[in-house]
């Protein structure tokens, strides 16, 4: 445990030194900055796999979250360090309709479901209602710091790090509190869980309600980041990166989702230095098989013999 | 208001799309039902057959619907090799892992062809193209009269194998009891190649018919039609190849039936939403019974 922790400190130390390294590229920081709310999208979806539920269309929680802060911050003009929170409130609305749909499902038909929805909400937001949410062009947001700022890439960094550092530490006390032992015991046997008087439905909504708010956070922190949003949020690859990156890192682990968020940043920034574009997927899928079948743990069962 | 000649139309089209679905639904079902696997990547390999014919054509010069009986067989022992490295390795470890392969699979599918040959939209030419079928009030392109009748064969040959064939035989026994099929001396694991070979075959079937008669496709054209083909066989039942065929036919009509009404672009969403409803008044399908 010590040396879990010792882990922990040394992690958090280089990410709070990375910025006077990285600080001087603005390519750079802009990697990090999507790291990291990247680390808290994929927190946010390894949560829901922790109770069992694998979804395959976060990207509908993680857009939704995104449009209502920016509509929130342009419209009533309010800060967006502000609208972020409220803004991903919206996500978790959705989200419990979809998990009041979901809790009678299991694995491929709640993929099937979350896959879907996302389909449905990306159409919505294409199609109808073009003058609020621009159709296709999507809309404006507002930046967190002014474009002009010396050093706004730094600030942001450092704003988005202590949200992921708050949601590391929510996740931390979510998997040790009965709430957490109620979601694990749901992912290894539902029917048990169900028999040793474990409210299964119950858990199950909430755990959808939480990952869904914390999809929705990352959405609307992305959005006021690029200081614009259109339905391409909705792609299925806002749906697939968490799932890739939490496979890579260890399912179901607290530290999983930063472990797997960094080496997949880092492998997919390397090969497009590389000048591979399709050659990265393939390579990035093959890795995901090669994980799968040969490491199902992920990179965080290396650190096992640490602690 | 909808006339007999409209409705003529939208019902021909969804037969006419119906038969995609049914093709890619029943190899999925048939795979489903053997190896209790359900592959996402599924509308990768659909994707696939339409390039592979889509080449065979370029560079032999032949016409397209002969090249549909090599572009099969090609992608069939292409499955068995994606059986073989991917699929077998996991077998048994937990339904997550299924849906976390297939989709490595997908990126590598999808992006090795755009890799390989651009992820412009192409298309092929059928010797048929212009011509059509007069039929009531309504022309029918020939190629999609052409496309019904092939679907029909295969469908029909499929069914020929699975129960006149001992090897027909040994896969529907894999199907319904595995433990049993192989005490009884069935090599399961090698039954598992083949159906997934074979269910590969009926998705370059399904890629080479829609790319033949007239369908542009690129790398990304399979996912679509991949998770409808899986709502399919959810409505119809997993396992069920009757289910998967009227399935596809139902949401064929029913998706051309939705997007004449309502627009074209809901066309997908509409199909999702029929899905959502089914599952919540019905979790395991409308044929299907509970298990697990």
């Amino acid at each position: 445990m010590r040396q879990g922790l010792l882990l922990w400190l040394v992690a958090l130390a280089i990410a709070l030194l990375l910025p006077l390294v990285a600080g001087k590229s603005p390519y750079l920081m802009k990697v990090l900055i999507i790291m990291i709310i990247f680390i808290i999208y994929t927190h946010a979806w390894n949560l829901l796999a922790y109770s069992g539920q694998a979804s395959l269309g976060h990207a509908a929680f993680f857009g939704i979250g995104g449009y209502a802060s920016a509509l929130l911050a342009s419209k009533f003009g309010v800060s967006p360090f502000l609208t972020i929170f409220i803004g991903a409130a919206f996500a978790a609305i959705a989200g419990v309709f979809v998990g009041i749909i979901c809790v009678r499902l299991r694995e491929w038909f709640l993929a099937m479901v979350t896959f879907g929805f996302s389909i449905i909400v990306g159409t919505i937001f294409l199609n109808q209602f073009t003058s609020i949410f621009g159709g296709v062009d999507g809309m404006p947001a507002k930046r967190f710091f002014s474009a002009t700022l010396e050093h706004r890439y730094m600030y942001e960094y450092y704003f988005m790090l202590l949200i992921a550092i708050a949601t590391t530490l929510l996740i931390y006390f979510i998997m040790r509190s009965r709430l957490g032992f109620a979601f694990a015991a749901i992912r290894e046997n539902e029917l048990e869980a169900k028999v040793l008087g474990v409210n299964t439905t119950k858990y199950k909504l909430i755990a959808f309600l939480i990952s869904t708010y914390l999809a929705g956070l990352a959405g609307a922190l992305q959005t006021h980041s690029f200081a614009y949003i259109t339905p391409e949020i909705y792609s299925v690859h806002n749906s697939f990166w968490p799932v890739i990156y939490a496979i890579a890192g260890g399912l179901a682990t607290l530290e999983g989702p930063i472990i797997g968020t960094v080496a997949i940043t880092l492998i997919w920034e390397g090969l497009k230095n590389l000048g591979l574009s399709f050659g990265r997927f393939v390579i990035i899928g093959l890795l995901l098989v090669a994980m799968v079948i040969f490491r199902p743990r992920g990179l965080a069962s290396i650190l096992d013999r640490w602690r | 208001m909808l006339d007999a000649s409209i409705a003529m139309q939208v019902l021909f089209w969804g037969i006419y799309a119906g038969c995609i679905y049914m093709l890619l639904a029943t190899g999925l079902t048939l795979i489903f039902g053997v190896m209790k696997v359900v592959n996402f990547a599924h509308g990768e390999f659909l994707m696939l057959g339409s390039y592979i014919t889509f080449w065979i054509v370029s560079l032999l010069g032949i016409n397209p619907y002969v090249a549909i009986l090599p572009s099969m067989i090609l992608l069939g022992l292409l499955g068995i090799a994606v059986e073989r490295l991917a699929f077998r390795p996991i077998l048994g470890t937990g339904k997550l892992n299924e849906i976390f392969v297939s989709l490595g699979l997908i990126y590598i599918l999808q992006n090795g062809v755009a890799f390989l040959w651009g992820d412009d939209f192409r298309s092929m030419h059928s010797p048929y193209a212009a011509k059509t079928i007069p039929l009531g009030s309504i022309n029918l392109p020939l190629d999609y009269v052409i496309l019904v009748f092939f679907t029909a064969v295969i469908l029909l040959a499929l069914h020929l194998f699975l129960k006149k064939t001992s090897l027909g035989r040994a896969m529907r026994a894999t199907s319904q009891n595995r433990k049993a099929a192989m005490l009884m001396g069935v090599n399961v694991e090698r039954i598992d190649m083949l159906c997934f070979g074979l269910g590969v075959a009926l998705a370059a079937a399904a890629g080479s018919l829609w790319a033949i008669s007239g369908q542009l496709f690129n790398p990304y054209s399979g996912s679509l039609p991949a998770i409808k083909a899986f709502a399919i066989i959810i409505l119809g039942g997993l396992g069920s190849i009757p289910g998967a065929i009227v399935g596809g036919l139902i949401y064929g009509i029913a998706e051309n039936a939705g997007g004449y009404l309502f627009g074209n672009y809901w066309k997908d969403a509409i199909s999702f939403l029929i899905l959502i409803a089914v599952l919540v008044v019905k979790p395991h399908g409308i044929f299907g019974e509970g298990e697990e």
